[in-house]
């Protein structure tokens, strides 16, 4: 992996308004600033929204050297608009080789379609404590990016995710210190054309004990049902059969 | 298989596309398999139906307990799948995980669960709100030769993983190589239903050894 002179930071999170993923990346994106790296960023949902969108999501990709997707973890894996992103990628790049964008390639350097990839990593948030939970979402991540031509650069995992639940990071201090750690190691790596430290993806998984979560995790769904809940929170509306 | 008098099979159906007629033939082997055993077959082709993507609202959750509150067939998801006794999931393995047509639908199903965190066995989970099983039968093709690959691997992790959200239900996993023929595919679908306690095992086996 080169050292990126464009990274373009995804947003997977579907959610409107502040979200982990996004407080994840703004706060990458301001250490990437720090070391001289320019950013663009771009939210899926926006991209996958129309042909027009799309478009600018695909040449972006194209245009970038360092791609990163933070999302949240549903159903073990990537969420439903953020797959379709991948795939709308993954075939534009098979049908347009690799380093088609030719302000990428340098003067008497490698040929079109045979410049360096675009490096991808990827950064996935869970409620659960366990930041083991988003393995095999990682992993789907790796298949995309060599689905995509893209040079895998690594991932990182964060469990608790709900503990930072669209707060910025350096408001909620030392309770994210270990993330911010993480994200500061792997901003150094990826100006400096490295990919995710092994040191980051420890430190990123590093979290409060599991109880802790659960609790703060528990104690603020009961508080929102109590504000919002038209229903016990334990309701079944369709255990009987339909009439 | 859960001993109930109802037993009712919420079909998933993940196609992107008719790109590949190795799921065409999956989807009515499952159909007519399931038909067969005596089970109501809940057909659901995702890429016909008009459904925005789940926005993380967690309003299934804290504000209408059970039920999605968008106002498109989004809301159908929770419903159709508290009623299923068995979520068939089929999908292009896509990545190592599901078409976006299908986790366009599972991501809309979060109502199932309960929000709350719980330790269940070695990590954490969200309980199951209903007491009826669910469990889960996955099918994803691969192009062919690619069944011992590193994308089928993942795949077969992540209905692992999602089986543990879906406790205490079976979980079986089949991964079919694109091209297969019509015997084929029926002679895999019926070995899969046997393994998910759907059907018999007998017959099914009785046909594989006739097979290459």
């Amino acid at each position: 992996m080169k050292a990126p002179g464009r990274v373009l930071l995804l947003n997977g999170s579907p959610r409107p308004g502040a979200s982990t993923s996004e407080s994840l990346l703004t706060y990458l994106d301001e250490e990437l600033e720090k070391l001289g790296v320019s950013t663009q960023a771009l939210k899926l949902t926006k991209a996958v929204r129309s042909e027009e969108r799309t478009a600018e999501l695909l040449a972006a990709i194209d245009g970038s050297d360092l791609v990163v997707l933070a999302f949240p973890l549903y159903w073990d894996s990537l969420p439903g608009h953020v797959v379709r992103a991948c795939e709308l990628i993954a075939r534009h790049r098979a049908a347009s080789p690799a380093g088609a964008a030719p302000d990428r390639v340098a003067p008497g350097g490698p040929a079109p379609g045979a410049a360096a990839r675009p490096g991808f990593a990827a950064i996935v948030q869970g409620g659960f404590p366990e930041a083991e939970q988003n393995a095999v979402a990682l992993e789907i991540c790796r298949h995309f990016a060599a689905a995509a031509d893209l040079e895998w650069a690594g991932g990182l995992a964060l469990g608790g995710g709900g503990m930072i639940d669209g707060a910025p990071l350096r408001k909620l201090g030392g309770r994210v210190k270990t993330a911010m750690q993480a994200l500061d190691q792997t901003a150094a790596a990826f100006a400096a054309g490295r990919p995710v430290p092994d040191e980051a993806v420890r430190l990123m998984a590093k979290n409060p004990p599991a109880i802790v979560i659960r609790f703060g995790a528990n104690s603020h769904f009961r508080s929102q049902h109590k504000k919002q809940g038209k229903a016990p929170l334990d309701a079944r509306p369709f255990a009987s059969p339909p009439p | 298989m859960n001993a109930k008098e109802t037993r009712a099979a919420l079909l998933f159906d993940g196609r992107n596309d008719d790109a590949d007629p190795t799921l065409a033939l999956l989807d009515d082997a499952l159909v007519d398999g399931l038909n067969e055993a005596g089970w109501a077959v809940d057909d659901w082709r995702l890429r016909d139906v008009k459904m925005a993507w789940c926005s993380g609202c967690f309003d299934c959750w804290v504000t209408t307990p059970g039920v999605c509150t968008y106002k498109d067939p989004s809301r159908e998801a929770d419903e159709r799948a508290a009623r299923a006794d068995l979520f068939v999931l089929l999908t292009p393995v896509t990545f190592g995980g599901y078409s976006a047509e299908l986790k366009k639908a599972l991501d809309h199903c979060n109502g199932i669960h309960l929000p709350y965190l719980k330790k269940l066995g070695a990590d954490t989970h969200h309980p199951p709100r209903y007491h009826r099983v669910h469990d889960l039968l996955a099918i994803g093709t691969v192009p062919a030769g690619e069944a011992a690959g590193a994308e089928a691997e993942t795949f077969r992790r992540l209905v692992a993983r999602n089986i543990l959200n879906l406790q205490p239900g079976r979980q079986v996993t089949g991964v079919v190589e694109s091209g297969c023929s019509e015997l084929e595919v029926r002679t895999r679908v019926a070995a899969l239903l046997a393994d998910a306690g759907v059907r018999p095992a007998g017959p099914t086996h009785a046909l594989q050894e006739v097979l290459p």
